[in-house]
């Protein structure tokens, strides 16, 4: 099997593979029942072993070193074909779009701690930000449009106020700044009433040259669901901090947190500005998840303190873990597992705290690395073999 | 005067229970140098492990408050000093050489999944539970301040535990093997010191003395839930930062000081009482931005 | 000659009261290979620590090629030209072995962020010149090392990482190179080898300076032009070789004082 494998180009084999996956995508969205889904979940995790053991993950990787733009490509397509297959119904799309929005959040505390080691135990809060500059912008009169940017910007700036004791801290000590200011942040939701206090605001839809996201498009004689726009958003925003994430992973300035994260000292003996970078990837890092928050805000229609707790900023640092540390096809990934599952499978619904919770410590206790471990760094594409 | 002799009443009752869980955290790190933050939860399990005691004994007739008190503390005490031992060996242990960031993030988990535990299964677990009053209810009146028995007791209490845990640290050969494993795995060793069986001691002590801060939380409020263990496992753990971690007075220090900091917030804003945990945490954060390393620094450990 | 590069002056340092320099002085000349020798807890790591920004000095100058570096900060001593290796390997073990010796030519890369993440046709030819400089470096050290430049750290033996680590504080061609005992943790012909290829590398650069710390005598008998004796954080004697290992004091020193 092996064998005839290695015979098959690499960008087949992941090309196969990436089609098998938007098949299982297809089929899971649209079974109902509790034991047709948990029978499909066993499935795939039996088919993950066994194209492990078989070699296909081996060369999927390979085909992601030789080609990684093309492989991006094809899971985007892939995306878009998921989404024009449910374009008529709500939930399965309400589902891509929380799964790619949970994703860039993910990436962006990747940025933080996957790369710099600079821990952030307050995603969710920054994430609230973006959220709730959505809420006032609808409210102002603003382009809606505009919440987006600015919706990174407060998460950035608000972010700064960390920034000097996120810096000038270590390991535990920097933990305790994010994690107060998670219980802090929700705290301040709820008692202040200009944001709506415990009840939360309403967000207005999306807006974009006249495009109300709200309504949905009828295309091609199909009524799609007003979903799709926020999807269709979602895939565009996920792809761009995607490829940003990427190029950053890839150029002297990702190999600069990455040596800040693994010894500081060594780093700093090498001209490395320390607290530069540990500010440069908590800024960009918070940026990103006000981006992604912003754009959950419209999309959800309302905001309310209950969803930014400091539990839904470990959910976040559970998805980067399951993933991988800096590992962006992992985060994608676990983003999916961890938003569609307990969606999916409203028996363990209740339990989903408690499952993720023993999830994450199975994998620190036996898989540290995560699901899709990150590799070396390459630059760039290696020149082909074969191809001058 | 009497609001401020209640504030202050408060606060010290605050300071002693906040001092009590941050003084578990510092002496997990002394061990160890790791963060165990399931901390609070297990705090919480004590309590509900004191509760269920406290039911039981009075379903078998045991209807005198000192019979349910004792019964509550030994089932406390003894089911978090086991759960303690039993997260060392099983989860903190093995992930010794992991970064220290996952034993974070591990401990982080196990204490949702206590939480989570708690609210799914105890029964009614997700509604708070009214925890019984079994101290003396009787008060004293000073003027205008009023001085109710119970709170005296539990603060007496509290601070006797501390007193207790630093004999026990500086002049027993407990405590005297507690420090070698502190100072260096290897030394204590040589010594002739089991390791290993120091670590789990240790952890069971820590968590041990959580359940009591649990149970005085219970009487004093008359409410324990799910919940409780997050915040003031968080609080617990601000206290041993900001005190400096891996010190006994620095925890003991910092509890007192979150406490007080929440009176000050409570009573610097009168008009928004609900602010005062923000104005605390935030105070906390200033704290680490000034004293990166808490106000009692630990031994610089980077060697190059 | 007497074209002197680096000089430490009234050099002192304090850690609670234990005093770990004291009043330390000597320099470096241009080309001159410089042995730092003591007993354990002389003061030898901590004097490079203090030169190269991770301490501050208490007391005393450090002048550098003309600059003052007293209390200059390790990124700014770095880019004045000093680089150096650590006692205990702090080589990043995740990172490939591209990446390490990328990290100690931080300096001559461009850190722009706009031209890194979107001038990337530039970074390109800059990745491919940098991948040609690093394997010619490497490979001078070990010639295996240039077929698996892409290879985690981490899965190489020790004395591969320690040539790693050379290469990683080389590639930048600094003009002092500061090594903390290379032979810890080799055997006597790993090391032999080791310093005969720095010496190789160092010919090539031309007029590379190094002070080196080592415990081997063998090791500072054959490279060094001078050697430096510190003991409880004085300096004890100044000399050739055979001038420091014929001073009392120093053999005192080394066998506990009677």
């Amino acid at each position: 099997m092996t064998q005839a494998l290695s015979r098959v180009p690499a960008f087949a084999v992941a090309a196969v593979t990436i089609l098998l996956g938007l098949v299982f995508a297809i089929v899971f969205m649209e079974q109902e029942s509790d034991v047709a889904v948990i029978s499909l979940i066993a499935l795939a995790a039996v088919a993950a072993w066994a194209g492990t053991r078989a070699g296909v993950a081996a060369r999927v990787s390979e085909a992601a070193v030789e080609r990684p733009g093309g492989i991006a490509l094809l899971v985007a397509a892939g995306m878009a074909v998921l989404m024009g297959v449910f374009v008529e119904d709500h939930f399965p799309l309400l589902m891509l779009a929380t799964v790619m929005i949970y994703a860039t959040v993910a990436l962006g505390l990747n940025v933080q701690f996957g790369y710099t080691g600079v821990v952030n135990f307050a995603g969710a809060a920054f994430f609230g930000i973006g959220a709730y500059t959505s809420a006032k912008v609808a409210s102002s009169g603003l382009p809606p449009i505009l919440s987006l940017p600015l919706g990174a910007m407060f998460a950035a700036v608000i972010g700064l106020l960390l920034v000097i004791p996120v810096v000038r801290t270590r390991g535990h000590y920097a933990a305790v700044v994010t994690i107060a200011f998670s219980v802090l942040f929700k705290t301040f939701l709820e008692v202040n009433d200009a944001l709506g206090g415990p009840q939360g605001l309403s967000v207005g839809a999306m807006k974009l040259f006249g495009w109300d996201f709200g309504d949905g498009p009828t295309m091609f004689g199909v009524d799609a669901s007003f979903y799709l726009n926020y999807a269709l958003m979602a895939l565009a925003m996920l792809s761009l901090v995607f490829v940003l994430v990427r190029r950053l992973e890839r150029s002297w300035l990702g190999l600069s947190l990455d040596a800040v994260r693994l010894d500081e000292t060594g780093a700093a003996c090498y001209g490395i500005g320390i607290r530069r970078s540990k500010i440069f990837a908590f800024v960009l890092g918070n940026a990103i998840i006000g981006l992604a928050g912003a754009l959950y805000g419209c999309m959800q229609g309302y905001v309310a303190p209950t969803s930014f707790t400091f539990s839904d900023s470990l959910i976040l640092v559970a998805i980067v873990l399951l993933g991988g540390m800096g590992s962006p096809w992992g985060t994608i990934l676990a983003a999916a597992i961890v938003v569609i599952l307990p969606e999916k499978l409203q028996a363990i619904q209740e339990y989903r705290f408690l499952l993720f919770s023993a999830v994450v410590i199975a994998i620190l206790l036996f898989r540290p690395a995560g699901l899709l471990p990150r590799g070396v760094r390459r630059y760039f594409p290696p020149a082909r073999k074969g191809a001058q | 005067m009497d609001l401020l002799g209640q504030y202050l009443i408060n606060g010290l009752m605050l300071g002693t229970i906040y001092a009590l869980v941050a003084v578990g955290f510092t002496l997990f790190f002394g061990v160890l140098d790791v963060i165990k933050f399931s901390h609070g939860d297990v705090l919480m399990v004590g309590a509900f492990t004191g509760f269920t005691a406290a039911s039981a004994a009075g379903a078998l007739g045991f209807s005198h408050p000192l019979a349910q008190l004792a019964a509550t503390v030994v089932f406390a005490l003894a089911g978090t000093a086991l759960l303690g031992a039993a997260v060392a060996k099983w989860l903190i242990l093995p992930l010794k050489n992991a970064p220290r960031l996952n034993i974070l993030l591990a401990t982080l988990m196990l204490g949702t999944a206590l939480r989570e535990s708690v609210r799914l299964f105890y029964p009614d677990g997700s509604n708070p539970k009214a925890f019984p009053s079994l101290l003396p209810t009787s008060a004293w009146q000073f003027g205008n301040f009023t001085l109710r028995a119970d709170s005296a007791i539990l603060v007496v209490t509290g601070i006797a535990v501390i007193v207790g845990l630093h004999l026990l640290i500086n002049r027993t050969r407990l405590g005297l093997a507690i420090r070698a494993v502190a100072q260096d795995e290897e030394t204590a060793r040589t010594m002739g010191i089991n390791y290993t069986l120091i670590v789990l001691v240790t952890f069971a002590l820590g968590s041990g003395i959580a359940a009591v801060a649990g149970v005085m939380d219970g009487l004093y409020y008359n409410e324990i839930n799910f919940g409780m263990g997050l915040l003031l496992g968080l609080i617990g753990f601000s206290a041993a930062i900001i005190g400096g971690l891996g010190n006994l007075y620095g925890a003991i220090l910092g509890g007192f000081l979150f406490a007080a900091l929440q009176m000050v917030g409570a009573v610097a804003m009168p008009f928004a009482s609900a602010y005062k945990d923000v104005f605390a945490f935030a105070v906390v954060i200033a704290l680490m931005a000034w004293k990166p390393t808490g106000l009692i620094p630990e031994r610089s450990s980077d060697r190059v | 000659m007497s074209d002197t590069l680096l000089s430490l002056e009234g050099i002192a340092k304090s850690f609670g009261g234990v005093r770990a320099l004291n009043d330390v002085s000597f320099g470096v000349e241009r080309g001159q290979i410089l042995g730092l020798i003591g007993p354990n807890g002389s003061g030898k790591t901590t004097s490079f620590n203090v030169l190269t920004g991770l301490y501050r000095p208490d007391g005393g100058r450090i002048v550098f090629d003309g600059a003052d570096l007293t209390g200059a900060s390790p990124q700014a001593v770095y880019r004045a030209g000093i680089a150096r290796t650590f006692q205990r390997s702090r080589l990043c073990l995740e990172l490939s072995i591209f990446d390490n010796i990328m990290v100690g030519n931080h300096g001559r890369l461009n850190q722009g962020l706009f031209y890194n993440l979107f001038n990337r046709k530039a970074l390109k030819a800059e990745v491919d010149a940098a991948y040609a400089e690093a394997m010619a470096l490497a490979t001078l050290f070990s010639p295996n090392l240039g077929d698996a430049m892409f290879a985690p750290v981490g899965a190489l033996p020790m004395i591969e990482r320690r040539r790693i680590e050379i290469c990683r504080a080389l590639i930048a061609q600094p003009k002092l190179l500061l090594l903390d005992e290379p032979s810890a943790g080799m055997t006597h012909d790993e090391t032999h080898q080791l310093m005969s290829d720095i010496l190789a590398v160092r010919e090539r650069l031309g007029g590379l300076s190094i002070i080196i710390i080592e415990h081997e005598m063998g090791v500072i008998e054959r490279v060094c032009d001078r050697c430096v004796v510190l003991n409880y954080g004085e300096k004890i004697a100044e000399g050739s070789y055979q001038e420091v290992a014929s001073d009392r004091l120093v053999q005192e020193a080394y066998l506990g004082s009677a």
